[in-house]
């Protein structure tokens, strides 16, 4: 078997580069305010890392590792209280208003923030 | 059978230490004149306890002196066992622009005790033990459900493997996290914290293939720990069962200017969500500057049915190590991870600088600097700092 070309290589190479660098997306956010969508793609792998709010680990009691766990927590403990995001801790933390930034290691983007308040506005219901 | 016997013996006297993840140093390939990750590890694609090839390598081309045999060559273990161990200690500042920030914390980060044994020539057993480390300090006000160290022990790797020669066809069953990407040793890069691949979410699974002096291919199918298991082989992250591919193809190995394309997918499925991933992995070394380019690249498409949604996310590392002197190592790179690639502001970026020195074989010290810029512009970027030290047995 024989290689290609030094420069094919050097291409292929400069296409993972140039695919490792890119972003895009536009501005309208139209996910859905749900908990069956927050909690797997936004909840779960942002807080339920091992240390944190895993089912092993439980970190200050609070299990998140899956959607009706953590949908009993968030809301069966009122960290989430339905139509009233003012009275609503995860908020807080999750914006570090007067507490430790939530999650401490990667801080969630604002439109992730703003999703789960939506959720809470429209009820926190279990959706 | 008494060799099965010892290994169980030895699997529950591992069982003393923290462990972190077994993973490896991708930055190594070509660097240290090895062109496959299998060629320092047990491992048929790299990750865990290092051969004696690796040994010999860590002592005489990437650390600046000492022996990188087992307790620095000061014991010859008979040729059907092999021990090691990892040890981490760290210490970290972070500033996320809160109202406690910047905070400090100093914790043990890694204590993994691990051992192989060879029945013959072709089939041997690997068990790895630790204790989960603690990054956080122990407060007891925001307490969890773990109190001690034996409630965090663990075993995240124990595999049993066919693998009659260093070239060739392997098959291994048992818990491993399935080849897939640059498997970096830091946990905290997107291409590891966000596909599947973050701290102690490695799954069961069975894995055969194929490793050539210039390719190799993994094929890997893999399901969560059983519910039923105790806390110590659980694991963490979405319970997905599925599949994962991956092909590495290398290049002019050997010469002045060698490389590597990897081509890779992976497909989980769980309760909640399904998650179709596939992307590049790129290698490039170039000897006379002693500079190594590592890429990688990946597409994720999730589905949430319950939510009758689905989204495409994009997660990379781009990145360069430079190897200026023996037991030198100066790496920067660039991360990137959209959580939906048509909501702009859901982007993190990341902007790493890193220095590792290896002074001594088995002694490592690691510089770490991370900026972190997530979502839109307006919000506080956050900072780490870490001092990482490192010793392996």
């Amino acid at each position: 078997m024989h290689n290609p070309p030094m420069t094919c290589r050097r291409g292929l190479f400069l296409v993972v580069a140039a695919a490792a660098v890119m972003g895009c997306g536009g501005m309208k956010d139209d996910r859905p305010a749900k908990w069956s969508f927050i909690a797997p793609t936004i909840i779960e792998p942002s807080c339920a890392t091992v240390n944190c709010h895993s089912a092993i680990g439980q970190r200050a009691g609070v299990d998140l590792h899956d959607r009706a766990t953590g949908y009993q927590t968030l809301v069966g403990r009122n960290f989430a209280v339905p139509f009233n995001p003012d009275q609503s801790e995860v908020l807080f933390l999750m914006r570090a208003q007067g507490s430790e930034r939530m999650p401490p290691d990667v801080p969630l983007p604002n439109a992730d923030i703003d999703l789960i308040e939506s959720w809470i506005m429209a009820g926190a219901m279990d959706n | 059978m008494r060799k099965l016997l010892l290994a169980f013996i030895a699997a529950a006297a591992a069982t003393v230490g923290f462990a972190r993840g077994a993973a490896a140093y991708p930055q190594f390939q070509f660097s240290s004149g090895t062109n496959k990750c299998s060629q320092c590890h047990f491992s048929p694609a790299g990750t865990g306890l290092i051969s004696s090839w690796g040994r010999s390598e860590s002592g005489d081309t990437i650390s600046m002196a000492g022996d990188g045999g087992f307790l620095h060559g000061a014991v010859t273990l008979p040729s059907w066992l092999a021990l090691g161990a990892d040890f981490r200690g760290a210490g970290t500042r972070t500033d996320d622009g809160g109202p406690e920030a910047p905070s400090g914390a100093i914790f043990p980060m890694q204590a993994d005790i691990y051992a192989r044994f060879a029945f013959n020539d072709a089939i041997s057993l690997y068990l790895e033990n630790g204790v989960r480390g603690e990054t956080r300090p122990s407060d007891p006000s925001v307490g969890g459900r773990l109190s001690g160290v034996p409630d965090r022990f663990i075993s995240r790797e124990h595999y049993l493997m066919w693998r009659p020669s260093a070239t060739g066809p392997y098959v291994r069953f048992g818990r491993f996290f399935a080849p897939y990407g640059l498997r970096f040793v830091e946990h905290i890069y997107f291409v590891r914290r966000f596909t599947g691949f973050n701290l102690y979410e490695e799954t069961y699974t069975a894995s055969g293939g194929y490793v050539a002096d210039d390719w190799e291919l993994h094929v890997s199918g893999f399901v969560p720990p059983p519910s039923g298991f105790p806390d110590m082989l659980q694991s963490v992250g979405a319970r997905e069962s599925g599949g994962v591919a991956y092909y590495e193809k290398r290049f002019a190995a050997g010469t002045s200017v060698a490389g590597a394309l990897a081509l890779q997918a992976r497909v989980g499925v769980a309760t909640e969500l399904a998650r179709y991933m596939g992307g590049a992995v790129g290698k490039l070394w170039i000897e006379p500057a002693k500079i190594l380019f590592l890429g990688e690249a990946d597409f994720i498409r999730q589905q949430v049915s319950d939510a009758s949604y689905g989204q495409t996310q994009f997660v990379s590392y781009s990145g360069l190590s430079v190897f200026p002197v023996r037991g030198v190592m100066v790496s920067a790179a660039y991360e990137r991870f959209q959580e939906n690639m048509s909501v702009s502001t859901t982007a993190r970026n990341a902007y790493d600088g890193q220095i590792n020195l290896f002074p001594y074989a088995h002694c490592e010290v690691v510089f770490l600097g991370r900026y972190l810029q997530v979502g839109a512009a307006n919000q506080p970027a956050a900072t780490l700092m870490m001092l990482q030290l490192h010793y392996y047995l």
